[in-house]
């Protein structure tokens, strides 16, 4: 029989605000236990959660970076269950009327990814179980969370690795969170079943909890599909359950049964007012947004003309991007602006991280008018190379760091002179160019690079050879 | 609508709670009457329970929130000064899902 895979992903993301979604507790991370704590977060009787506006503004943020419809008026509700990581036996989260909802996610395929829902709820606390014993630090409980629920529109692993990673991506850029998965502050959930090919029915489902690597998505979902292929074709069926994947033993295993949303048993927080956000407030936060990942690489290929191998180097780090823009701005080109971004910047980042950061000492006009000095062949490729890497240690700018003899040092008639000499001494070189051979001209290179010690523009060493053997 | 045994064991799973039998038949009278003592909140609000959806229907606007700025916490003596506790961290017996 042949299965077909059905994935739909939930995602929960930390946002960055400075407290904590209903009371004034710090949301930094880390702390000794128990430290970031009041009698809000920590559930005492008779404490009263009041709702931050940083996180209806972000999530509302969040939304519309993926083409939801904002609701403008949500409420909280209360999901039930009991667990030491809540200390009120309850999470304050939304249930039927959540901020956002149907949005979407466009794949390079151009296949949509619909998103059902966005709610804003709190985080849970750390469990640290030992010797018996469930040690509860409530520093994370009521840290504020985004829950994105796509659509079960995802068909194969690489889809849903695909999915998350341009998710992430664009709530980085709106800044809402800084999404890292090693850390926590973006986490998936993936949920899978097989159908027949050719059924409409879905399958029964499992969760596949706290996945936090892109990596990772890809093989708990190639583990899964397989021990429910085999179960399946055993004749067995599959039970709802929350599954647990091991990236060390590429294991995947059941957790516990599922509770269905019945046995939450919802009902709205009479302790939360719901809340209404006017129109014109949503239509502000849209023009607030800065030019979304995806179509700022679809300006990079199509207008700017980069490589689309370049624009991709560039765009994925929102802070890159704005340095590149901002050395435009000043009137470097393109061209030489983003080659020496992902030549010699680059060069000096080695991780996705240090990217991501893209922590500098030189400004962006600073690096423009840089650019501009090879853009106007004041300095040549190599030299400006070399100088931008001494901006890059010491935080220097272009005019204290090039010499003015460095710059004065080469006029047309010295560089005119070695060009004859250079064509005197090499009558074979010559002859090769004559015949169309244009490599040969390397070999005059070395004696102009020589003479002017390396600074000479080869650029337009060729154009007066070439004028000169005419 | 009659509250049975059946649906209060599966409360009391959920609420981690184990009962005897006796306790079961019991608690299942008394939740139909706690419902029926609810339930009498219909009478007094026009259109029904339907009608509340939290606190007097009131509506709070968006810039009426709460600002985003950081109050320092309770120290952690006084967070865990009713608990048990272990090095700062609330102590209970080991719980897993």
């Amino acid at each position: 029989m042949r299965y077909e895979l059905v994935c739909g992903i939930e995602t929960h993301i930390e946002l960055a605000t400075n407290t904590k979604i209903f009371c004034n507790c710090t949301t930094a991370f880390g702390g000794d236990p128990n430290t970031h704590c009041c009698p809000v977060c920590t559930g005492q009787p008779g404490s009263l959660p009041i709702l931050n506006k940083k996180v209806v503004e972000y999530a509302v943020r969040a939304g519309l970076a993926v083409h939801c419809k904002i609701n403008n008026i949500s409420h909280m509700d209360r999901k039930n269950y009991v667990y030491p990581d809540l200390p009120k036996a309850y999470q304050i989260s939304q249930y039927d009327e959540p901020l956002c909802e149907h949005g979407y996610i466009e794949l390079e395929s151009g296949k949509r990814i619909g998103i059902t829902r966005i709610h804003i709820e709190e985080d849970a606390g750390k469990l640290v179980h030992e010797n018996g014993y469930t040690y509860v630090d409530y520093n994370r409980g009521g840290v504020p969370l985004i829950e994105i629920v796509s659509e079960p529109d995802i068909s194969s692993p690489e889809e849903a690795k695909e999915y998350a990673e341009k998710l992430q991506l664009i709530m980085r850029y709106v800044g809402i969170s800084d999404c890292k998965m090693q850390e926590g502050s973006m986490r998936c959930d993936v949920n899978v079943s097989l159908r027949e090919v050719g059924t409409k029915e879905f399958g029964t489902r499992t969760e596949t909890k706290n996945i936090n690597s892109l990596n990772f998505i890809q093989k708990a979902m190639y583990a899964e599909v397989e021990r429910q292929t085999d179960i399946l074709e055993a004749g067995g069926s599959i039970i709802q359950q929350t599954m647990r994947y091991d990236d060390v033993s590429d294991m995947i295993s059941p957790m516990r049964e599922k509770e269905n949303s019945d046995d939450y048993r919802y009902f709205p927080d009479p302790d939360i007012i719901r809340f209404q956000i006017a129109q014109e407030k949503v239509d502000e936060i849209k023009s607030s947004l800065p030019e979304l990942p995806f179509d700022k690489l679809t300006r990079y290929v199509n207008e700017l003309e980069l490589p689309e191998t370049t624009a991709r180097q560039m765009f994925k780090y929102r802070r890159v991007a704005e340095f590149f823009e901002g050395a435009l701005a000043e009137g470097a080109s393109v061209k030489n602006a983003s080659n020496l971004i992902t030549g010699t910047i680059y060069s000096n980042m080695n991780t996705e991280e240090d990217k991501e950061l893209f922590s500098v000492l030189i400004s962006a006009k600073q690096f423009g008018e840089l650019v501009k000095l090879l853009d106007e062949k004041t300095v040549n490729f190599k030299m400006a190379q070399s100088t931008l890497q001494q901006m890059l240690e010491s935080g220097k700018s272009a005019g204290d760091l090039i010499k003015k003899e460095d710059l004065a040092g080469i006029s047309d008639d010295d560089l005119t002179k070695w060009c004859q000499e250079a064509i005197d001494a090499n009558p074979k070189a010559v002859a090769d160019i004559m015949a169309g051979k244009d490599k040969a001209i390397n070999v005059m290179f070395g004696h102009i690079m020589k003479q002017s010690k390396g600074k000479a523009d080869t650029k337009k060493a060729e154009s007066i050879i070439r004028e000169l053997l005419s | 609508m009659a509250v049975t045994k059946t649906e209060i064991e599966k409360l009391a799973k959920l609420g981690r709670l184990r009962f005897s039998e006796e306790e079961l038949e019991k608690f299942a009278g008394e939740f139909d009457d706690i419902i029926a003592f609810a339930d009498t909140i219909n009478e007094s609000v026009e259109g029904g329970t339907d009608e509340i959806r939290s606190v007097g229907s009131q509506l709070v606007s968006f810039e009426e929130l709460r600002e985003d700025e950081v109050i320092l916490s309770l120290p952690n003596e006084k967070i865990v000064s009713n608990v048990e506790d272990v090095n700062g961290f609330f102590s209970v017996k080991r719980s897993k899902k």
